[in-house]
């Protein structure tokens, strides 16, 4: 048991922290912010391919495709890093799509792999369908077999890299007979200059942008389909197995602003920080942030010797994505009147991210898996409960 | 990082739970709640023998020498036999004060016998305030020259009617800085005269006494180390039994996890196993968060007090989580198991009794935050 980190990883995040010290200014971290820290923007651009030219942007992958062949333990800590610093997470291609084609990809696929590392292209996911959430395997979006290529029409929804992104990482139907499961192929799609391709954007109640995706009569290339035809189920709950972390640095780094703002602010004459109820709040949340850490660099650990953490990812996503709420809780508790006040206002506390986590916590517990489906893997796969 | 335990740890545990598998079960647990005496010295001094009681003692005092993750491996085993035995308070409790309050002469004269398992030891340290605190340590001693008459009721004393020296916490001078200076840690004699035991009636039946002391005349080199310092050598020691405490508890709790399960798969209503719900589904990954977690914190906590230094904030976060998750795990174990698990027969009780007397054990969850708020700068 060692429950530090090795001189080494602490020697990168010295590294990355000095350069995101240096690099991310705030134009960066407000263009981020509003479009919820996905990759994309125009300033984010430029800031990732800087930050990519140190490898840091996929580091356990291969030299050859751009990578350090570090452990996975540098890259869950240079997410945080990049999470608690408010910087643009380059999240779907380089967490998401790069592992699976680096696992089951094509050479054709493989040539994705270099610009994907020098953080030149991003992904979005193309999953869920009016019809198809919690149940993917539901997904109708069809792609019909061509011979030398895919005809694809119909409908994505809530994919929210869609209008910044260069691909869609976009599970298709490719059979219609059969097990549901066993028809359901992975296709990459140039997003920017395909044709039959409408993007919608569907608005969020906190303010930011998802979208609704159109595909009517698009022509996807034989040479686009990732891996195997038929396959993308099992890819896509593979990479589930492989890739569901969730960085929390972002609420560390809201949570210390309001330690501090405790230290300041005072109520009755006395320091908040001094009244029994608020320090039993924060000391509860203070453990709660280290328990979430325990739980996310043991992912890394697991992946690092060889384990394949599948309910132990989904109690990481369930476990951070309620401590969102919990901190939202208290954040409104310590700060009063004053939590409602956004961002855009000149009486803004916490720059207004204690407003705004208010009602971004609401879709942590939802996106990437909801808190159900989580507790229901953790239930069947980790503790071998039978399906009804 | 490095969230695994080690080879020999591994070994450890494993031969440890060969040992309970072996010699423990959950009837003779009901017998020895019964039993006045409350354990099994055979079994006790099977586990001596395997240098168990003496695991963190240096081999120069009779002992193993080993760290103290090494020892909450034994004890999560322990905890999931749900045995009830003066090991914690003598093994544990004991040798950390020894180690942590005694003179060289006191440790060469004390720990072979502890380690051995030939003496019994157990800690007085509270009174009726049942609080981590000395400001309420009351039983004076009074300097009589070549020795100390002493007098005033100690509470909670595990095992005291089967020990053969009770450390006890007394107030040796006046109570200032909070009450922490002016108590000593002091040996006393369960024989003596004026020293009266009582066995409370507890939910655990674990043995816990009161503790009378009648103008009990103690020598002068009974005083474990520097006059006056008691509780200062004395807290940290409790917080560290807090993290053992824990670590017994998450072995304890694994097996109800396990048992659980089991039942769930089991149990059939509706014409299907009432696992296959998602409520129970539910209930069931919450347990396991609860399981999991409080293992996480306790490993890391026990890790960082076998490095010996800043582990304050980790052992208090250990416990107050432990403390409550695992009392929430046990509260869902019986929500699952319904009628089936409330029982007598049946063994979750066993556990749930446990949970809570050790979650209200070396200090509540209250007790921890205030101390990580302190380490967080508030």
């Amino acid at each position: 048991m060692d429950f530090e980190f090795t001189q080494e990883e602490k020697e990168i995040i010295q590294e990355v922290r000095l350069f995101i010290e240096k690099e991310a200014t705030p134009e960066l971290r407000q263009e981020s912010h509003e479009i919820e820290y996905i990759y994309g923007g125009p300033i984010a651009r430029e800031f990732i391919k800087k930050f990519a030219a140190h490898g840091w942007l996929t580091p356990s992958w291969p030299k050859k495709y751009g990578g350090l062949e570090a452990s996975e333990m540098v890259t869950y800590m240079i997410r945080n890093e990049l999470a608690y610093s408010g910087c643009p997470i380059h999240y779907v291609g380089a967490h998401m799509a790069g592992p699976s084609i680096l696992r089951h990809g094509t050479e054709d696929n493989k040539k994705y792999l270099l610009p994907l590392s020098k953080g030149e292209i991003e992904f979005g996911l193309g999953y869920t369908e009016p019809g198809a959430g919690s149940d993917l395997m539901g997904l109708e979006m069809y792609a019909e077999d061509k011979g030398d290529h895919f005809l694809v029409n119909g409908q994505k929804t809530f994919s929210t890299h869609a209008h910044v992104a260069d691909y869609h990482w976009l599970a298709v139907r490719t059979e219609l007979e059969g097990p549901k499961h066993r028809g359901i192929s992975i296709l990459i799609v140039d997003l920017k200059s395909t044709k039959g391709i409408t993007v919608r954007p569907i608005m969020t109640f906190p303010g930011t942008r998802s979208n609704e995706v159109y595909y009517d009569n698009v022509i996807v290339p034989k040479e686009n389909l990732v891996g195997e035809k038929n396959m993308g189920f099992k890819y896509i709950m593979t990479a589930l197995d492989f890739e569901r972390m969730f960085p929390w640095g972002h609420y560390k780094k809201v949570f210390e602003d309001l330690i501090d703002y405790t230290k300041d602010a005072t109520r009755n004459g006395q320091p908040l920080r001094k009244d029994p109820l608020i320090r039993q709040k924060l000391a509860q949340l203070e453990t709660e942030f280290e328990v979430v850490k325990l739980l996310y660099y043991q992912l890394a650990h697991m992946l690092d010797n060889g384990k394949v953490p599948n309910y132990q990812s989904s109690m990481e996503k369930l476990f951070f994505s309620e401590l969102t709420r919990r901190m939202s809780h208290t954040i409104f508790e310590i700060l009063g009147l004053g939590a409602q006040v956004t961002e855009h206002d000149k009486r803004a506390a916490l720059h207004g991210m204690g407003e705004f986590f208010s009602k971004w916590c609401l879709i942590e517990t939802i996106v990437g898996g909801a808190s159900e489906i989580q507790r229901n893997i953790m239930a069947q796969r980790g503790l071998g409960l039978p399906r009804a | 990082m490095d969230f695994d335990i080690n080879k020999e740890q591994k070994m450890l545990k494993k031969s440890a739970r060969e040992f309970f598998a072996k010699e423990v079960d959950t009837e003779m647990v009901r017998e020895w709640e019964a039993d006045e005496t409350g354990y099994s010295p055979k079994i006790y001094k099977k586990m001596a023998q395997l240098g168990w009681l003496g695991l963190l003692v240096p081999e120069a005092y009779g002992g193993e020498e080993m760290d103290f993750p090494d020892m909450t491996v034994v004890l999560e085993e322990m905890g999931a036999s749900a045995m009830p035995s003066p090991f914690f308070t003598s093994g544990v409790v004991s040798s950390l004060t020894l180690l942590a309050a005694a003179n060289d002469g006191q440790k060469k004269k004390l720990l072979p016998g502890l380690c051995s398992g030939k003496k019994i030891f157990t800690l007085a340290y509270d009174e009726t305030s049942t609080s981590m605190s000395p400001v309420n340590v009351a039983t004076a001693a009074v300097d009589k020259g070549d020795s100390y008459e002493i007098s005033g009721t100690k509470c909670y004393v595990p095992y005291a009617h089967v020990s053969d020296s009770i450390i006890t916490l007394v107030r040796t001078g006046d109570a200032v800085d909070g009450g922490a200076s002016g108590t000593s840690l002091i040996l006393i004699d369960p024989k003596a005269d004026g020293v009266a035991v009582d066995i409370l009636k507890t939910s655990t039946a674990d043995k816990l006494c009161e503790v009378v002391l009648d103008k009990v005349q103690v020598p002068k080199d009974n005083v474990l180390g520097e006059l006056g310092k008691g509780w200062e050598v004395l807290e940290p020691v409790l917080q560290q039994c807090g993290v053992a405490k824990c670590a017994e508890m998450v072995g304890a709790c694994a097996r109800v996890m396990k048992m659980t399960v089991d039942y769930a798969k089991n149990r059939v209503q509706f014409g299907q196993p009432i696992g296959s719900f998602q409520a129970i589904q539910h209930h069931c990954a919450n347990m396991i968060t609860c399981l999991e977690t409080s293992d996480l914190i306790t490993r890391q906590a026990a890790w960082r007090i076998g490095t010996g230094e800043g582990w304050e904030k980790d052992a208090a976060m250990c416990k107050s989580w432990a403390s409550e998750n695992l009392r929430e795990l046990m509260m869902l174990a019986h929500q699952v198991t319904g009628g089936f698990g409330f029982m007598e027969e049946a063994d979750y009780q066993l556990f749930y009794r446990r949970v809570r007397s050790a979650e209200v054990m070396f200090g509540t969850g209250t007790y921890y935050r205030e101390i990580v708020a302190d380490q967080m700068g508030l």
